[in-house]
This record gives C-alpha cells, sequence and structure tokens, in this order.
C-alpha cells in the first residue's frame, strides 16, 4: 500500500507539515493539532517528521479499551472521535510516538484520506507519498545513521 | 473592539525585582498602529524607559516581540524582535531572528514578552503556556550557548521547548553579546544579550500548546498557496536554496564592494576560496529552515579534516562569513567557520567582535599598534592564532579582548588613538558592504536607528542599477543606480518604512522584501485576512513610518541630531583604489538633506518636525524634542 515515506536527509525542520495538518483538520494553528510532529536535534541540524507508519499490526488497535482504533478498507489506521475516550492507551502503546491526546481525543494520521496535505506542501521533497512497506525507523535511528554518514560524534 | 484574530491577544510582563508576573490584553488600536514585533517593541520601550536610563540597570527592559501571523502556515512568519536600550551605543536597541522561538511563544499564548527589574541570583524564566515560573539558574550560569540550550532542555524533559540564551560574554558584560534561538539563531546585534545578563537571567525557555486562528481561513489558506508558488518560481529561489546569504560574497567580490582589511580594499584575492559556491560544494551536508519557510536557506556543514576536524553546525550566514575572511584578510574557509562557531557558543555578535579585530588588525598593520599593547598577539592580517585567541579573550574580557569587550568606538578611547580607522556608525560596528559601491546603504547607515545598519532600510534595488526603476518608483532615477549621489533619501525614506513593516509583521526580509513579495498593498492585505482588522496600504506604510519615527525619536531622546548621522571618514574621502566600485566617496551631506527632507524632519537637526510627529499620531513624543516649549 501506499504510505508517507521519510527522508530525513531532506527535511529542514521547517514544521510546515504540522501547519498545513493542524490547518486541515481544524482550520486552526497548532503544533497540538497536528497529526505530525518534527523532532529535531538543532547541535547536529537533526529534523524528522513522524507520523503514523501505518503499521499492519497496529498495537494501539489492541491497545484502546474501546475499540475506537481500526483499520479501514484500505488498511488505514483510523481513529473514531465518537467512541475514543481519550484514556491515552494508544499513545503508550505506539511503538512511534506517532500518537498525541489533544482535547481528549487522539489524534491519528488520516493521509488526508489518499491525498496527504502536508507531502503535496513539503517545501524540501522530505515526505513522498508511495508505495513502501513499513518503516521501522525512528528519529534517532535515521539521526544516527546521518551522523555516521557526517562523520560526527 | 474584540480580540483580533492572528495575534495570541496577550502580552507578558514579567517584573524580576518582585518577582510578579501579569498579562496584559493587547490593545487592539496600538496594534493597528505598530503591527507587531519591533513595531510593538519600539513603542513600549518609548513608552515605559525614559532618557537617560541605565542600559546595565534593572531600570532597562528587555522586550521580545513577534508577529501576527507567526505560528500560522504564512510563509517565512518566524521571527521575533528583542527591543532594550542598547548598552552598545546608548539609543534604541533591537535585534531580530527566525528559527523556532517566536511561533512557541505565540502558541503559550503571548505576543509580547516584558523583562524588568533584576532578580537576585542567576536564574532563568521558563514559560510553559500560563505557567512563567523563574528557575534557579546555577546549573547554567557560566555555560555556553549549546550547552545552555542541552541543560534546559534536559532539565525540564522537553526537546520541543524553545530558548532564547545568552553566553558567557553576555555574564562578563561585553557590550555587544547577543541573544541566541536554536543556538545558532543569532539575535545578536547592539547587545540585548548583555542586558538579558544584566538582569541576571540566562535564558528564557518557551513551550506552548495554544492555537492561532485566523479572521479568513479560507482566503488566507488562497494566499499562502499563492505565495509558496511565487516564491519557488522567483529567479532567486535556486541560489537562495543552494546558498542562502552566503551567495551574496562573490556578488560583492565582482561589485567591488566586499569590504576587505577593514575596508582598505573593496575586492579579495582569496574571494572564491571563501565563498558560498565552496562552502555548498565542499562543507554542506544538509539545509535547515525557519519555522514554515518556503525556502529552507540555512545550511549544516561538517569538516572532515585537518585542524578543525569533527566541527559541524549551522550557518554561517554572508555576513559572519564575510566578516571572518575578507574582512581581516583571512583565506583560510575552516578558519571562519570555527571563528564563527566560537561567536556563537560564546554568545558575541561576529560583526562587532570583527568590527574590533579589524580595526586593531589595521592599526598594528600600520605600525600603530605594538605587540606591547596586544598583549604579545601578532595582529597580522588573517593569522588564525590571533583571531582565535581574540574571540576568547574579548568573550572572557582578559588581556587585549578586555579593551576590545565594550565596543571599538571605546576601544579607540582606551587606547587614545585609532578612532578614524573604526568602522561604525553610532558605535555599531557595520556589516558586509562598503558604501562607496552602494550610496544608498551609505545613507542608510548614517541614519539606521539602531546605528550602524543596513537592515533598517536594505535598498537591496540599488543592485538592479536600472535609472527607469527608479525613475518609476521615487521620479529619481539616481535612486537605483549604486554609484550615484541622488534620489537616495527618498529610497531610503521608502524602504526603512517598508522594512519597519516587514520586521513588526515578523516575516523574512531575504523573502519578503528582497524578492519583491510583500509591498505594502499585500502586506495590508495578508494583514486583514489574517488579524481581521481593516488596514489599507497607506495606513500600512504609514505604520513603517510610525515606527522609524518613534525609534528616531527615541534616539532624540538620549541626544541623537544631525552630526551623529555620519560615516566613517574613509568612505567621505578616501575612494577605493581598485575594483569596480573604485573612484569615488559618498556625498553625505547632500543625501542626508533629501532623506531629512522627504521624512519631514528638521533639515539642519535631523529632528522630526512637530508636525511630522502629529501626522504619525505621536502626539506624546513632541514634548521630546529639544528646545520644544510648550
Amino acid at each position: 500500500m501506499k504510505r508517507i515515506k521519510v527522508k530525513a536527509e531532506n527535511c529542514a525542520g521547517c514544521r510546515q507539515c504540522e501547519m498545513v495538518c493542524s490547518f486541515q483538520h481544524s482550520k486552526k494553528f497548532s503544533p497540538s493539532l497536528a497529526r505530525v510532529t518534527v523532532h529535531k536535534d538543532d547541535r547536529d541540524g537533526l529534523d524528522y517528521p513522524v507520523m503514523c507508519h501505518q503499521c499492519s499490526q497496529c498495537p494501539p488497535i489492541e491497545a484502546c479499551p474501546t475499540g475506537a482504533i481500526s483499520k479501514t478498507a484500505e488498511g488505514w489506521t483510523w481513529v473514531d472521535w465518537q467512541t475514543c475516550i481519550g484514556c491515552g492507551a494508544c499513545v503508550e502503546a505506539c511503538k512511534y510516538d506517532a500518537i498525541k491526546l489533544t482535547n481528549e481525543k487522539a489524534l491519528i494520521c488520516d493521509l488526508c484520506g489518499g491525498d496527504p496535505e502536508c507531502v503535496k506542501r513539503c517545501p524540501t521533497g522530505a515526505l513522498e507519498y508511495v508505495e513502501a512497506p513499513e518503516s521501522t525507523e525512528t528519529p534517532e535511528q535515521a539521526f544516527n545513521r546521518l551522523r555516521e554518514a557526517w562523520n560526527i560524534e | 473592539m474584540s480580540k483580533p484574530y492572528g495575534y495570541a491577544g496577550k502580552v507578558l510582563r514579567i517584573n524580576l525585582t518582585d518577582n510578579k508576573i501579569t498579562t496584559e490584553p493587547l490593545n487592539p488600536e496600538e496594534a493597528k498602529l505598530f503591527l507587531g514585533g519591533r513595531g510593538l517593541n519600539a513603542y513600549k520601550l518609548y513608552r515605559e524607559v525614559p532618557a537617560s536610563t541605565d542600559p546595565m540597570g534593572p531600570e532597562n527592559k528587555l522586550m521580545i516581540a513577534t508577529g501576527p501571523m507567526v505560528g500560522t502556515m504564512f510563509p517565512t512568519a518566524s521571527r521575533f524582535n528583542a527591543s532594550a536600550k542598547s548598552p552598545l551605543t546608548g539609543i534604541f536597541g533591537d535585534t531580530n531572528a527566525g528559527g523556532h522561538l517566536a511561533p512557541e511563544i505565540k502558541f503559550a499564548g503571548y505576543d509580547q514578552i516584558i523583562i524588568e527589574g533584576k532578580t537576585e541570583k542567576p536564574s532563568y524564566i521558563n514559560i510553559a503556556d500560563d505557567h512563567v515560573e523563574i528557575v534557579d539558574g546555577k546549573k547554567v550560569w557560566g555555560k555556553t550557548v549549546f550547552e545552555t540550550d542541552r541543560i534546559i532542555k534536559q532539565t525540564h524533559n522537553d526537546h520541543r521547548l524553545q530558548t532564547l540564551i545568552c553566553g558567557p560574554a553576555a555574564e562578563r558584560g561585553v557590550k555587544y553579546a547577543g541573544l541566541f534561538a536554536n543556538q545558532t539563531r543569532a539575535a545578536s546585534r547592539t547587545g540585548m544579550g548583555t542586558v538579558m545578563a544584566s538582569k541576571n537571567i540566562k535564558a528564557v525557555a518557551v513551550r506552548g500548546t495554544g492555537t492561532i486562528e485566523v479572521a479568513e481561513p479560507e482566503t488566507f489558506k488562497e494566499q499562502v498557496l499563492e505565495l509558496e508558488k511565487e516564491i519557488r518560481e522567483h529567479e532567486q529561489y535556486a541560489g537562495r536554496r543552494l546558498m542562502g546569504t552566503t551567495r551574496i560574497l562573490m556578488m560583492a567580490d565582482k561589485a567591488g564592494f566586499l569590504p576587505t582589511r577593514n575596508y582598505t580594499q573593496g575586492t579579495f584575492e582569496h574571494a572564491e576560496k571563501v565563498s558560498g559556491e565552496r562552502l555548498a560544494a565542499e562543507y554542506n551536508v544538509k539545509t535547515r529552515g525557519c519555522f514554515a519557510c518556503t525556502i529552507p536557506c540555512s545550511r549544516i556543514y561538517t569538516i572532515k579534516q585537518g585542524p578543525y576536524k569533527g566541527l559541524h553546525g549551522e550557518g554561517p550566514e554572508y555576513e559572519s562569513l564575510g566578516s571572518f575572511t575578507s574582512r581581516i584578510g583571512n583565506p583560510d574557509i575552516e578558519l571562519a567557520l570555527k571563528a564563527n562557531d566560537l561567536c556563537n557558543q560564546l554568545g558575541i555578535d561576529a560583526l562587532c567582535t570583527v568590527g574590533c579585530i579589524g580595526w586593531a588588525m589595521e592599526l598594528y598593520e600600520k605600525g600603530l599598534l605594538s605587540k606591547d599593547e596586544t598583549g604579545g598577539l601578532e595582529l597580522n592580517w588573517g593569522n588564525p592564532e590571533a583571531i582565535l585567541t581574540l574571540i576568547q579573550q574579548i568573550a572572557d574580557r582578559e588581556g587585549f579582548g578586555d579593551i576590545l569587550a565594550d565596543g571599538s568606538v571605546k576601544a579607540a578611547e582606551k587606547l587614545g588613538k585609532g578612532l578614524e580607522y573604526t568602522v561604525q556608525v553610532k558605535g555599531m560596528d557595520l556589516i558586509m558592504a562598503d558604501p562607496r559601491g552602494l550610496k544608498g546603504f551609505g545613507l542608510g547607515y548614517a541614519v539606521a536607528t539602531r546605528g550602524g545598519d543596513h537592515l533598517r532600510s536594505e535598498p537591496f534595488i540599488e543592485l538592479s542599477d536600472d535609472p527607469s526603476i527608479g525613475k518609476k518608483m521615487f521620479g529619481a532615477p539616481g535612486a537605483t543606480v549604486r554609484m550615484a549621489d541622488t534620489g537616495k533619501g527618498k529610497l531610503i525614506n521608502y524602504f526603512e518604512d517598508w522594512c519597519a513593516v516587514i520586521d513588526a509583521l515578523e516575516v523574512c526580509k531575504n523573502i519578503m522584501q528582497n524578492m519583491m513579495l510583500l509591498e505594502f498593498p499585500r502586506a495590508a492585505y495578508a494583514y486583514k485576512i489574517t488579524t481581521g482588522i481593516e488596514i489599507t496600504p497607506e495606513e500600512t506604510q504609514m505604520a513603517g513610518e510610525r515606527i522609524t519615527n518613534i525609534e528616531r525619536m527615541f534616539g532624540i531622546r538620549e541626544g541623537i541630531t544631525r552630526t551623529d548621522d555620519t560615516l566613517p571618514k574613509r568612505f567621505i574621502t578616501t575612494p577605493l583604489k581598485e575594483g569596480a566600485s573604485a573612484g569615488t566617496v559618498l556625498k553625505l551631506d547632500q543625501m542626508l538633506d533629501e532623506y531629512y527632507q522627504t521624512r519631514g524632519w528638521n533639515p539642519e537637526t535631523g529632528h522630526p518636525t512637530p508636525q511630522t510627529l502629529k501626522k504619525l499620531q505621536l502626539e506624546y513624543a513632541i514634548p521630546h524634542l529639544p528646545n520644544h516649549t510648550d
């Protein structure tokens, strides 16, 4: 299936994806309303946007006590806000720190229904929406990979 | 009027002496008159910090403000201004930077933070939305900018919080110590770090989780998409994307205004070796951007071998790159990276630092300064050991560095010589463009409200060398011809007002002004769809004029007159000998006459007239005009 692929070496850390995501879903601007969060290391100049990896085996689905999280027919992870009670069990269960709670609801990337706005608006091509296997990369892994390539400690 | 959109709507006031933390609603009328950021700071500082206030005393106030579009997806709206009375110049102190601090301040709920008084013990300020506390600063006092950032993030276990930090140089009272966001985003002009440290404050940490709403979301999105498209399709896009401002170095060299060996030359024989092009080809590994930027133009470099092996970081911008190469006769680009890194860590302004070092080197090379006086340092052009040692000595206030730590004017006073070789206006060292090749820039330096500086006007359009533009814009063909002496008063008048608006909206001057994307009509439109406050292009321009005038009045209240609007002697008396800017000097008096006339200021004194102040709704400043009888 198509997933959002992150290219850490391209990410400039501008966080426009956060603003675009927030606006797309709420017509307002706040990192708290964004389903993507850019992790950063200012010392080494590293940036990594974290969002739902669309894992086929999604631990938050199991962890949710009310069954609010499920997979759509397309295979996308989906949270039903009618059923979500904001307990945060999914936040704990997600291996990639890709879920946040705002106003007592879980925020999970919904791929904008198959046409992700963040990908279209990323100014540096750090995000691609392509056929790709599930990524298991964490920001720290990507950062270490780049540190190694750049010969810095 | 209810709270406007766009703005966070609150001013945070932190009184350190009384440990009193309060908020005030943002006044919508004041917001429209001064727009935000630099404008709000200029207004509040004028009203709250009277003449003769000791810049290093508790009565001085440090103000940090941001703009109405910051904290949205509006391209480049990411910036803040920090302002206070300057310990370097004694007049309006003000500095601006990007990065990610400003939107965090908005998300925390504030348009402006006013820090007044002084704490008993070294401390830092921690702001997490409504929760504001003064935290014991033992762990960070004495630490470098980078270490402080790391410790604060660790202490609060939050890598998303943003910091504004002063370095160890500020703690020791170096008069041109800066404030640093995201470690290397230097808001370092006019000594605002020095002011923060004088209040016993090491840093401001901010974390915000709030929300910014705009007045017309759909129109706003259309406007943002339009701007993003225009930026990507702009002829300057590729060069800025690759090199950021470092692309200027080769342009300046070719045009013969690259300050070389303390402005004794306008071209540098090693320019290519220290160029933005070389940096991009051999050192840069990644780009970075400020919040919501469409052209991330900042760069991460690494040095893979040699004496500085392993050194890496963000930047530098053109001003630091040129400062630590041509300006002090250094052909080694890696030494420049090292010097810039050192300035960032220690928290000092690269331009003032190199202003002092370049000045001392010229004296040394001319035989006017001896090894005995420099504590044994051999200040030959480009001497790596001398350069790095002096930077450290300045920050530590030790040895010869202590003499330089109060600025080049004070250094000349202490040594009793060499004032004519300092390259400063009103006590602030100039930037990296020789005005003999850019006459309008020269006028801009002379009149800038914060002392020697180009960013108050940045009349880049002079570089077009196209008289038809000047004719169309100002009825003055010379205005847009770089070597011409005429039309410059009108040029600087217009560009000062424009820069004031850009700074008040806290968008990026490189993109929104240099690329001609946010002129007054569009700025007015963007302001309206963001805030819901109706404003005309004329009112927007007048807001810029108002900001320039109130900053000017801050200086006048401290004694500034026409005679202070001057330039280093060599620009007025001695032409450059070689290069594409050789053969002419600045006719400053003639340019000043035209400028004051355009501004509606008294040509003899350089003071705004009461009529001008009244027109700008600055009646409260009229009694502060010298010789005012009322």
